[in-house]
């Protein structure tokens, strides 16, 4: 509900710290002896240049989405989700071992797609309330405990892909066996259906936030912790409930992650694209200040920087490094600017 | 003017400016030596900000200071200090955890290298004995009383050399008689040769206490009157001049208060009640009645004023309301009854300081029917038709009602309150402090309200520092001292004295 000039104001911001980020980075490539502007172009336009750069843009997308929101619910009220890559790993983890048991059954798609990402949820929702409940039981900071709930889903995940007994034999790397059809989602051409999910949990969020008691109540303690617990908004429930539902999104990102873009398990996930999602949802949060409606566009934008990072790489051996760095230097700039604007 | 007396400080077309507010406009002040120079005006006036001035808490825009005929320029209040001027504020500023002897000596400049407490200790006692500011010199701060604090804190700015002596509503947190305590002790100062400025907002204390008075209005001087010059009328048409608000000589607006019937039945009751710092209360309010709850600072009054929506922190005893139990139940659940609060720390514990006035407006009734569809939805339609109607109702100042809340002035954040309390008619209301630092038309105002909802039989219990303010509207007077009801008192048998003895625990 914020004037006109505001959002004008806010998009202002964004352009010319995305603009100065990339000069900077532009900069640091032509140092390096690479070209800027084919770097730039390059970064810019993979994703749109082939059908299978957009594709690939959007399946990075949506556990970005997903991420996203793990960490700005609790955000909201001051508390932050570090854990949003363990959660999407659990989850993800649990929906394969789930996904491959429950595929020697025989079931249909329709029953077993809606079964998975009901597990990516449950077990994402879970790791995550465990944190929820160490602070309002021991008041141990959840920065601390949804870290170490990192370290513990990525073991879990390696162990399943390298030691359980759903490793693929055939394959050197480890890994699991290949899901069956039935536990997979595909595309509709360019699209993947994994956009479906994404785009109701924005809507869900959206109005879970803007309209429900629950969001109001999410609202008001981070506006003002103690006026709200004054008035009995109930603090622990309200933090467990962040929690529950930040952890079952990242959860059911693991989930789409797993059946729509792997279809297995594979050790080093975690580490590799895993950290990305894990890591840049923290990053898109704050660029769009925690914003629900921003978040979708935003990480659409961020996945175009790197599926392009990636061409950069593959094509021109830039550093994929380099590119990051101009992410990081966009997030400072707008935060820096953000709070500029804010303070005058 | 007193000829013979020296001038020590004068304050020459002083302006200062807060952004686009003006709070000091050309302001000339002289203050003669070994005299009672009173500030009165109301609250906003500038007082406290002329004062912070002239302790270099504040510089000034435009103007001179000069002490002793010399111009000065004070950077904090360390050069102040070394001029000789000290300043009490309204607000302690010890720390609670030392004694009151270590308090005064924190900072001092006295004996860097060899410091003696014993010798500190006497040069204390001597002060305190010559000016009759006698307090515990070995307590932690912590646990005395306002009155104790404010005398630690006279002591102190005596004992780093003040000559000038500013206090600022010196009396906010005094008793009755601690306030007849601190009239001898003013005259002592005057006598040892220490020249006192006294901001007040009220005409009682400058005629009792003030040998001049200056009266400030919207950052101006109305004028300066001498003692004999002085009377209510006089003071009053300087304080206010155009407004037309009936006062009483405490400068609070004056509200017909007019006999109602009460319910039949209490609204709320206290059954001897227990809580971690309450003890054994009894207690009833019935529709139709302000019961007034006074208290000196800290004696449990603040928990009294959240008990009724906070029942689960009863340990013994019963709460009851309109006659059925309502231990155990939550915020919420009393809330939904027709209770609503306004805590006395409006900005921490009274709004959200980033929403707008809507999502204020919800604060409370957030788990209300008539705010919800379907169970678990915000009808924010409906609440919006509702705070329009309510902040005109209010005559809340603001563009819209999605304008964040802390963009409005303190009067109007309380205003908004005051309309959140009243967005579905409460059956009892608890208020507390709800005019603190607030100008004289919203006092009016909130005066009138309550008046109002008292004669349209609601309940209403009103916690509130200032004891004149109760005297004007309670039906009865409950006194709390150290957690338990001390003391009732009844409309016409109201006695400022008798009140605050049983508010500093003596036995009427």
């Amino acid at each position: 509900m914020k004037g006109r000039s505001t959002v004008a104001r806010a998009a202002l911001v964004y352009l010319a710290s995305i603009a100065a980020a990339f000069a900077v980075t532009m900069i640091l490539v032509a140092a390096l002896g690479f070209s800027p502007w084919r770097a730039l172009r390059t970064l810019v336009t993979t994703s749109f240049r082939t059908s299978f750069g957009f594709e690939e843009t959007l399946k990075k997308t949506v556990p970005l989405i997903f991420t996203t929101y793990a960490f700005t619910i609790p955000f909201m009220i001051k508390f932050f989700n570090i854990g949003a890559w363990g959660q999407m790993l659990f989850g993800g983890t649990i929906t394969a071992v789930v996904a491959l048991t429950a595929g020697e059954t025989g079931l249909p798609g329709v029953i077993l797609i809606p079964l998975l990402l009901t597990t990516g949820m449950v077990a994402g929702g879970a790791i995550a309330v465990v944190s929820g409940v160490l602070k309002t039981r021991y008041g141990i900071n959840p920065i601390i405990s949804t870290i170490m709930s990192n370290y513990l889903a990525i073991q879990f995940l390696n162990f399943v892909a390298t030691a359980g007994p759903f490793r693929d034999p055939t394959e050197g790397h480890p890994m699991t066996r290949r899901l069956i059809a039935a536990a997979t989602i595909r595309s509709w051409g360019i699209v993947p259906q994994a956009v479906v999910p994404a785009l109701i949990a924005s809507v869900v969020v959206y109005l879970m936030i803007r309209h429900t008691r629950l969001g109001y109540e999410i609202t008001a303690i981070g506006y003002n912790e103690r006026s709200a617990r004054v008035y009995g908004i109930n603090f622990n429930r309200t933090l467990l409930l962040t929690f529950l539902i930040g952890g079952a999104l990242a959860g059911l990102g693991g989930t789409i992650e797993v059946i729509s873009t792997q279809r297995r398990l594979i050790e080093g996930f975690a580490t590799t694209s895993g950290a990305q999602f894990g890591m840049f949802g923290i990053v898109n949060a704050l660029i769009v200040n925690a914003n629900p409606i921003a978040i979708p566009i935003s990480a659409f934008l961020m996945s175009v920087l790197l599926v392009g990072a990636d061409a950069l790489q593959r094509t021109m051996q830039v550093p994929v490094e380099a590119v990051l760095l101009s992410q990081a230097l966009a997030v400072l700039f707008v935060v820096v600017t953000r709070e500029r604007l804010r303070s005058r | 003017m007193n000829n013979h007396r020296s001038v020590v400080v004068r304050l020459k077309s002083v302006s200062k400016r807060f952004g686009p507010v003006a709070a000091l406009r050309d302001v000339d002040l002289v203050v003669a030596s070994g005299r009672i120079m009173g500030l009165l005006g109301e609250n906003g006036a500038g007082k406290s900000t002329l004062m912070k001035i002239l302790y270099g808490l504040y510089s000034p825009d435009e103007g001179e200071i000069y002490i002793d005929g010399k111009a000065v320029r004070f950077r904090s209040p360390q050069d102040s200090i070394l001029y000789g001027i000290g300043m009490v504020h309204q607000v302690s500023t010890l720390v609670p955890e030392f004694t009151g002897l270590e308090n005064i000596v924190l900072g001092t400049r006295e004996g860097r290298f060899q410091f003696s407490l014993t010798r500190e200790r006497k040069k204390i006692q001597t002060l305190s004995a010559q000016f009759g500011l006698l307090f515990p010199l070995d307590q932690k701060v912590s646990a005395l009383t306002a009155g104790e604090k404010q005398k630690i804190e006279i002591v102190r700015a005596l004992y780093r050399g003040a000559r000038v002596l500013i206090l600022d509503e010196p009396t906010t947190s005094l008793v009755e008689s601690e306030f007849v305590q601190l009239l001898t002790s003013l005259r002592r100062f005057v006598d040892g040769g220490v020249t006192v400025v006294f901001i007040t907002h009220k005409i009682r204390e400058v005629m009792a206490a003030c040998d001049e008075v200056t009266v400030l209005r919207r950052g101006e001087v109305q004028g300066n009157l001498q003692r004999h010059e002085m009377t209510k009328d006089s003071l009053v048409k300087l304080m206010f001049m155009d407004r037309n608000i009936a006062v009483t000589e405490s400068a609070l607006p004056l509200i017909d208060h007019v006999d109602v019937a009460l319910s039949l039945q209490p609204v709320l009751s206290f059954d001897g009640v227990s809580t971690s710092t309450l003890r054994d209360l009894s207690f009833q309010a019935y529709g139709g009645e302000i019961v007034g709850v006074a208290a000196v600072s800290g004696n449990g009054e603040k928990d009294f004023a959240e008990l009724p929506i906070n029942p689960k922190r009863i340990t013994k005893g019963t709460a009851s309301l309109m006659g059925s139990p309502i231990n155990g139940w939550s915020t919420v659940d009393v809330l939904r009854q027709g209770v609503f609060y306004t805590p006395e720390d409006r900005n921490h514990e009274g709004v959200l300081n980033e929403g707008s006035i809507v999502e204020n407006m919800l604060l409370g009734h957030h788990r209300d029917s008539r705010f919800t569809r379907w169970g678990h939805f915000v009808d924010w339609p409906r609440l919006r038709l509702d705070t329009e109607a309510s902040v005109s109702a209010f005559n809340v100042a603001t563009p819209d009602i999605d304008v964040a809340i802390r963009r409005l002035s303190g009067g109007n954040v309380q205003k908004t309150i005051l309309a959140r309390a009243f967005l579905r008619d409460p059956r009892l209301l608890i208020v507390h402090n709800p005019t603190s630092g607030l100008d004289i038309s919203t006092v009016e105002f909130i005066f009138s309200r309550l008046e109002g909802s008292r004669q349209a039989g609601m309940a209403i219990v009103w916690v509130n520092e200032d004891l004149d303010e109760l005297m004007m509207l309670s039906d009865r007077i409950v006194v709390l001292n150290k957690g338990r009801i001390h003391g009732t008192f009844v409309r016409g048998e109201f006695d400022k004295l008798a009140i605050g003895a049983s508010m500093l625990g003596e036995s009427a």
